[in-house]
């Protein structure tokens, strides 16, 4: 029996029992997945969304825009500026710090600081200290909630990642996204829920950053294409018109209707469904991708036709035309949530700065800070910004030692540092113009504010009118959660 | 001693007031009762009372549980909570006693400390030895759940019904649907069964023909012939071989970051799908894929079986733990075998006890222990292609060999011995003495550890700084003080390591750079000192712009390098600019400078001196020959004989050489043994100690356990003192095992019926659902071993039984009463697997290619879906000629980027065992079989094969027939027929589409109508699409 039966039966004990709570929300999703809702009558080609989304309270985000960079940016360099640090330049950590720390790299008995060249300035009302390498970024300050009190469970990328998308490291763990479409359905009804873009070189973690885990395969992100169909298979076969795959989509939605009279399967009626959905994403998603209806101040303001610097070496194999890629990601990722998806996830890889961070970084910076800023001030302009909340993250950040790895020639880059890390959210019920968190003077330690992965993920819930502990699944016994057993709402975030 | 005595002396002085105090107290009460403390009725009660709410059943806060014996004395995430007869060290009594003030037990918010009394008593009773009856495990194991219990085999039921069942199972069946007065379905017609048979047995489709022949067929075991007909065709190895790799994770990449192609995983594949087409008994398939390695006179076979378990994923990505990997490994060993076998969520208890079936986490770690002590392993596994062709070329290139070999030992048996002897006689040896130079000391500028080695060669280990500087203290060895003639130069040999085939230097690749190499002479006094010049540096071999001349002169950024001649062995010689000449007690300082960076260091190295006159050679040959030389002949030994015919007759006679030089050039066409290796497990000679892993992480080792099963279950006989992993895996297939027959049957019945009739078939424990037919599922587990544990055997019982055999038509009078169809009134309708659904457009296209097992194959994958792949790693190339078109479960399956339309219908990722898969039917599902190109091209094949047939109407019903196997209705063919006019009129209007749609024009010939073959790729590629087609009814 598929969860889906199970679900069938459930909602029956369910709906007979409590009618208001959690569960509620989360079988209406999975009915609209399943077509159960979409067999019925309501749900004809141009209906409205097959359910309603419904909250634990009243939600503040609609849409979320997680913007990941894949390899762990260095935050020193970036938002947390260590002017101790650069004091203390080339001076060893005591033994004692060093002691039980495990390091992915690093060689500590000949570990010394590693300051960071890089200016910070305040920016904004709230005067938010920021480095030389986001000028763009600086002028969003005020409706950016800056924390630089992160801190994850994790030292290696891939598990890193899993923990930053699934709350946890263990693989078949839903995603964030997951969750969120899990729990509130999508409100688009020709766009996937759950939409993953991506630029730059392949993420560690592959197709397990947007898959469903244990909740059934339709809350998986659906991966949209840099080039050609936006989807997999949403061109027509070669030769086939327009006219021919719709007779063609007649055709088999007459034969299953008969097929239907005959053994009156109820998978059936959802099968019809979901191919008259199909064949609406197949006009949805090319008009999506197509950017002609955008002004030219707003291609030009998310700097789609930048020149791209050839600094060599620094794009770290991921081809040239990221930074058309990245900024054309951005702008659809506006493009997105105004067509009701609820969840789209830009990934960038790598910021893995091992070596040669000072260029690298700068090129991925100079990549990224133009549309992201271009984004924020775009939904900000179009009203959607209060809906839609932006994050920018990774799966740790870097060490404040420089790395002396085994074979490198000499310290140009920092180590995995899971310890203490910096991300930003903005929009979408938070709090903007404001730090939380300090890490000690040379960054290694939280000293106020910490703030686990899972309370990160707990407050976005929140954001969304979700309680982290009640949006849950039973999987082999066991009720799972985004925050595993852990997660506290950090209130400060909020507006 | 009393123990109020113990208590008074044992008292920190001070403290002794208040210990005092307690003494009374303690007196009254024990004065009462008896001397010694009794757990039950003086412990037990102070913990249930103010402990076991948070360290009880219900809550183990810091994974501590104290109401159960063997957990409280494991301790919780701290240590050991109680320590026998020494209860300072207990951290039971140092929390309750107020010894830890910022941790006192139980906290504040759950009341008052505990009384001075009973902080005593605790502390008596600790340090009394802390008996505590063996009461608890036996309250474990008395567990009433019904999976626990042994299976019970009743008599099948008596039913009013008598004509309907065809088998016991229908009994069963029957007797439950007579109680809720529903009657079954009907029989399903007959092209439905074949077409269910087929797709449940092979996961292929049946041919029009094999369809017909059996409708017509009307002999009473025509059923029963088409059943054997099946089981014994090969590609029923590949159907339940394929949902077997689903419980064993089967994937063809490592998983992680990395995601290294695993290229000969399929032979663990291979071996499934073999054994289960040979029926190998469940029994001996499971001892084989655990413990196969450990069977006595285990065969390639049993071997390569236990590739089961190393389907676990690896992760390379850098700077990762591998110990930490390791254990992870082993925990999914666990967890898989718990899962596939037990149908236990096992894992649960890795961080702490299990929370609701009767597995404590010291239990977990008794059955990781089994598994980690194998290690993983790959062997040679060349197939018969391979190793025919290897030994053809081998026999061949032996052939050519041996006159050559023959010629050549002639020569030197019966030739050389006489040259040597002239050669010795009158010959001249033009090689230096080298003595080694043994050093006083040795050490680095920065992090290095140097040490000497008794061969007086000097070790790099520890800390790798990416530049360095040694310097070395030597003396001369001869006799003291002086030596008699001057010396003219000095050899650095630098060498490899053999043990860790590494070196000479310490970069990734073995190389070094010698920036510097310096020498002082250093008066006795060590006051005053000289430096020596070099005149010149030679070396046997120099790197490509790293010439040894670099050493010497005065640029820092010059020197000596050896790739790409790494670890094996170097020599530079350096000449004095003068003869030097040593006075009494001097010292050899050399300084050997290696400032280019990254690691290009030294690892080991060797000092020597010479008197010979210049120039020095900087030869390679083995000093011994040297000296043998300068040895009389009466005085050599077999060694110095040895070197010297050696050196003769390598370097010096030029027969030899000549003779040599064809075998040489020879060598190197040497064929090579395939290079095809199993990956299998193999036990360590030496066990691996295995703790408990405090909270599940591997660095908090706690207390050590051995191997065993959990005590819930039936004992395990053990071959030896330790119990190894065959004693698990035949405790597995025990027949006292309540569980491995009840799960496994239960398996089967899920992939022929939908669903399990325990539907939550990886939980069996008490948090799973209860069997729908609890006496059918007991029935089952009985005959399953009774029939040989025969797979083959079970599945014709089942499939010949009338439930298997009704249709599966919903029916209105049941959509209330049993949604689930959790009564089996009927069958059930089955979306294929996301294989089949390959298989299915391949076999209606004639496309399919029916090879069964072999490497696995990269049909077209859209050329980004690839690149996703984390920097470029993975590499598809695309498959050619039959491999385009083999059966989906032979598709390559990498982990981090598996091939999409598998994971659009709900194939498993493959990174845990995979015990149920969903069946989705989603929007991406529509557009993949509307709109791929794989399944374009299988109706393009289709529409060929049907204008074969003489009409558009006989080319649809034929359509029908392949796809559907069965005719189609009148209302099915209208609007079929319509479709077909109205593609064809689209076609006409825009003619160019035909080519298209054809996918021919260039060199490919047009068919002969390909207006009618256009309409018809069209047309039937509707059928391809219809919900009935991705259906077994």
């Amino acid at each position: 029996m598929s969860p889906k039966d199970i679900v069938k039966l459930t909602r029956r004990d369910f709906l007979a029992t409590n009618a208001s709570g959690l569960g509620a929300l989360a079988l209406a999703s999975l009915f609209k997945a399943d077509g159960l809702l979409a067999a019925e009558p309501a749900a004809g080609a141009d209906a409205a969304p097959p359910f309603t989304p419904a909250s634990h309270f009243a939600p503040k985000a609609k849409n979320c825009i997680f913007i990941f960079m894949e390899g762990a940016p260095s935050q020193m360099d970036l938002f947390d500026p260590k002017p101790k640090l650069n004091e203390m330049n080339g001076q060893k950590l005591p033994d004692s710090m060093l002691e039980k720390v495990r390091f992915a790299f690093i060689q500590k008995e000949g570990a010394r600081l590693m300051g960071s060249p890089r200016t910070f300035t305040r920016h904004g009302q709230c005067g938010m200290e920021l480095s030389d390498l986001l000028p763009h970024l600086g002028t969003c300050a005020d409706d950016i909630a800056l924390i630089r009190s992160m801190h994850t469970d994790q030292f290696n990328h891939h598990p890193g990642q899993l923990m930053m998308q699934c709350g946890s490291s263990m693989f078949d763990r839903p995603t964030m996204g997951s969750w969120l479409n899990y729990g509130l359905g999508s409100e688009s009804k020709n766009l996937p829920g759950y939409v993953v873009l991506t630029a730059g070189r392949g993420t560690s973690g592959g197709a397990s950053l947007w898959s469903s885990g244990f909740l059934p395969s339709d809350y998986a992100g659906v991966l949209f294409r840099n080039k050609g169909d936006p989807v997999l298979n949403l061109s027509n076969p070669p030769g086939i018109t327009e006219r021919m795959q719709h007779y063609g989509l007649d055709a088999i939605t007459d034969l299953n209707k008969l097929r239907h009279q005959k053994v009156r399967d109820p998978e059936i009626a959802s099968r019809i469904s979901a191919y008259e959905l199909a064949f609406r994403m197949q006009t949805a998603a090319p008009e999506l991708t197509d950017l002609a209806g955008e002004s030219a101040a707003t291609m030009d303001a998310y700097g789609i036709d930048r020149v791209e610097p050839e600094i060599k070496g620094a794009n770290r194999g991921g081809g040239s035309g990221q930074f058309k890629t990245f900024a054309t990601n951005c702008l659809l990722a506006r493009r997105l949530v105004e067509r009701g998806v609820r969840f789209v996830n830009i990934f960038h890889a790598s910021w893995d700065h091992h070596s040669n961070l000072e260029a690298e970084l700068g090129f991925n910076s100079r990549m990224a800070d133009q549309p992201i800023a271009a984004l924020l001030k775009d939904l900000k302009q179009r009203g959607l910004l209060d809906e839609t909340l932006v994050v920018w993250g990774s799966e740790f950040g870097r060490t404040p030692l420089g790395e002396n790895r085994v074979g490198y020639q000499a310290v140009t880059g920092r180590d995995h540092h899971p310890f203490a890390f910096s991300l930003w959210m903005a929009g979408g019920g938070v709090k903007g113009g404001q730090v939380i968190g300090e890490t000690d003077d040379i960054g290694w330690n939280i000293v106020k504010d910490p703030v686990h992965v899972n309370d990160l993920h707990a407050t976005i819930l929140h954001l969304f009118g979700l309680d982290h502990t009640r949006l849950t699944y039973r999987f082999q016994g066991r009720d799972f959660r985004l925050t595993d057993v852990a997660g506290k709402v950090v209130n400060k975030l909020l507006a | 001693m009393t123990i109020a005595s113990q208590l008074c002396s044992e008292a920190p002085p001070g403290r002794a007031g208040t210990f005092g105090a307690l003494f009374v107290a303690f007196v009254v009460s024990a004065a009462s009762t008896s001397a010694a403390i009794d757990f039950a009725r003086d412990i037990k009660p102070i913990l249930a009372e103010r402990c076991y709410g948070c360290h009880g059943p219900d809550k183990q806060k810091s994974g501590l549980r104290l109401d159960r014996k063997d957990e409280a004395l494991l301790g919780g995430d701290s240590g050991p909570s109680i320590v026998p007869r020494d209860a300072a060290k207990s951290l039971l009594f140092a929390h309750v006693s107020g010894a830890e003030p910022d941790s006192i037990m139980p906290p504040e918010s759950e009341g008052d400390p505990l009384t001075p009394t009973q902080v005593a008593l605790i502390k008596a009773w600790i340090d009394e030895g802390a008996v505590w009856p063996d009461e608890a495990p036996t309250e474990l194991a008395r567990s009433t759940h019904w999976s626990f219990q042994p299976p019970v085999r009743n008599a099948p039921p008596a039913v009013t019904n008598t004509h309907w069942p065809r088998t016991p199972i229908d009994h069963f069946v029957l007797a439950r649907l007579e109680q809720e007065n529903i009657a079954p379905s009907p029989v399903a017609d007959r092209s439905t069964l074949i077409r269910r048979l087929s797709y449940d047995l092979l996961g292929l489709p049946p041919s029009p023909e094999e369809v017909r022949a059996f409708v017509a067929d009307r002999r009473p075991d025509a059923y029963e012939q088409l059943v054997d007909r099946l089981l014994a065709s090969p590609h029923y190895g590949e159907r339940w071989g394929r949902h077997w790799l689903d419980l064993a994770r089967y994937a063809d990449s490592d998983g992680y970051e990395k995601d290294t192609p695993r290229p000969y995983a399929y032979l663990y594949r291979d071996w499934v799908i073999d054994a289960i087409n040979r029926d190998v008994p469940f029994d001996q398939f499971t001892i084989e894929q655990l413990a196969g390695d450990l069977l006595p006179g285990a065969g390639h076979e049993q071997k390569v079986a236990t590739g089961f378990h190393r389907q676990t994923l690896l992760n390379k990505e850098g700077g990762v733990d591998q110990e930490e990997y390791r254990n992870k490994a082993v925990v999914d060993r666990v967890d898989t075998t718990g899962a596939v076998w037990l149908g236990l969520t096992v894992g649960c208890a890795e961080c702490h006890t299990h929370k609701f079936d009767p597995i404590t986490q010291r239990e977990f770690f008794q059955l990781f222990a089994f598994f980690n002590n194998a290690d993983d392993k790959d062997i040679p596994a060349p197939t018969e292609q391979e190793l025919a062709i290897y030994h053809a070329a081998k026999t061949q290139w032996d052939s050519t060999r041996a006159p050559l070999q023959q010629r050549y030992d002639d020569y030197v048996r019966n030739m050389l011995p006489a040259q040597q002897a002239a050669w010795e006689a009158t010959g001249t040896l033009d090689l230096a003495v080298w003595n080694a130079l043994p050093p006083v000391s040795a050490a680095a500028a920065q992090l290095t550890t140097l040490s000497t080695l008794p061969d007086y060669s000097v070790l790099a280990s520890g800390m790798s700084p990416l530049t360095e500087s040694y310097t070395v203290a030597a003396r001369w060895p001869g006799a003291s003080p002086t030596h008699a003639t001057p010396l003219s130069g000095f050899r650095l040999e630098v060498l490899p390591e053999a043990s860790s085939n590494t070196g000479p230097g310490r970069s990734g690749n073995g190389n070094f750079v010698l920036t510097g190499f310096e020498l002082r002479v250093q008066a006795a006094d060590g006051a005053s000192s000289r430096t020596v010049t070099f005149s010149k540096a030679s070396a046997d071999f120099s790197q490509k712009d790293w010439a040894v001349a670099g050493v010497i002169d005065a640029d820092p950024k010059t020197g000596w390098a050896i790739s790409p001649q790494n670890k094996r062995r170097h020599v530079a010689v350096f000449e004095c600019a003068e003869p030097l000449l040593l006075n009494a007690g001097e010292t050899l300082v050399f300084s050997l400078d290696q400032q280019f960076g990254n690691q290009h260091t030294l690892l080991r190295f060797r000092l020597s001196a010479t008197s010979a006159p210049l120039p020095l050679a900087p030869s390679l040959i083995d000093d011994g020959v040297a000296i043998a030389w300068n040895t009389p002949p009466a005085h050599r030994t077999s060694a110095h004989q040895a070197a010297l015919a050696t050196y003769f007759r390598d370097e010096v006679d030029p027969d030899a050489r000549k003779l040599r030089q064809p075998l040489d050039a020879l060598a190197k066409t040497e064929p090579k043994y395939p290079e095809t290796k199993v990956a299998v497990l193999a036990e360590r000679p030496t066990p691996r100690e295995t703790h408990v892993h405090v909270r599940g992480d591997f660095l908090r080792p706690g207390p050590r356990v051995e191997p065993a099963t959990p005590k819930v279950l039936h004992p395990l006989a053990a071959r030896a003192a330790t119990p190894d992993r065959l004693d698990l895996a035949r405790w597995l297939v025990d027949e006292r095992n309540p569980l491995t027959s009840r799960v496994t049957v239960n398996h089967i019945w899920k992939h022929l019926f939908g669903r399990g009739l325990v539907v939550s078939v990886n939980d069996f424990g008490t948090q799973g659902e209860r069997p729908s037919h609890p006496e059918l599922i007991d029935w089952l587990a009985t005959e399953f071993p009774r029939l040989g544990w025969s797979r083959k055997a079970l599945l014709k019982l089942i499939v010949s039984s009338a439930t298997y055999q009704q249709s599966s038509d919903y029916r209105s009078d049941l959509i209330e009463v049993d949604p689930l169809n959790t009564l089996l009134a009927r069958q059930s309708r089955l979306r294929l697997e996301a294989e089949i659904i390959r298989d299915a457009h391949l076999t209606a296209s004639g496309l399919l290619a029916r090879k069964v097992g072999g490497p696995s194959v990269r049909p077209p994958l859209p050329a980004d879906i690839a690149a996703l792949g984390y920097a470029n790693s993975v590499k598809w190339r695309e498959s050619e000629g039959e491999d385009r078109f083999r059966r989906g479960m032979y598709i390559f399956f990498q982990r981090t980027v598996p091939y999409p339309m598998l994971m659009t219908f709900d194939a498993p990722n493959s990174t845990a065992t995979c015990t149920r898969r969903d069946r989705s039917n989603t929007p991406l599902q529509a557009l993949t079989l509307w709109n791929d190109p794989v399944f374009f091209d299988a109706a393009r094949a289709l529409a060929r094969r049907l204008m074969l047939e003489p009409t558009p109407d006989a080319r649809l019903e034929r359509a029908f027939e392949i796809c559907l196997a069965r005719s189609p209705s009148e209302a099915e063919l209208a609007r079929l027929r319509q479709l077909y006019d109205d593609q064809k009129r689209l076609t006409l209007e825009q003619p160019d589409s035909a080519t298209a749609i054809l996918g021919v024009g260039g060199d490919t010939a047009l068919p002969t109508d390909p207006i009618a073959q256009a309409s018809l790729v069209a047309t039937v590629r509707t059928i391809m699409n219809l919900d009935e087609f991705i259906t077994r009814d």
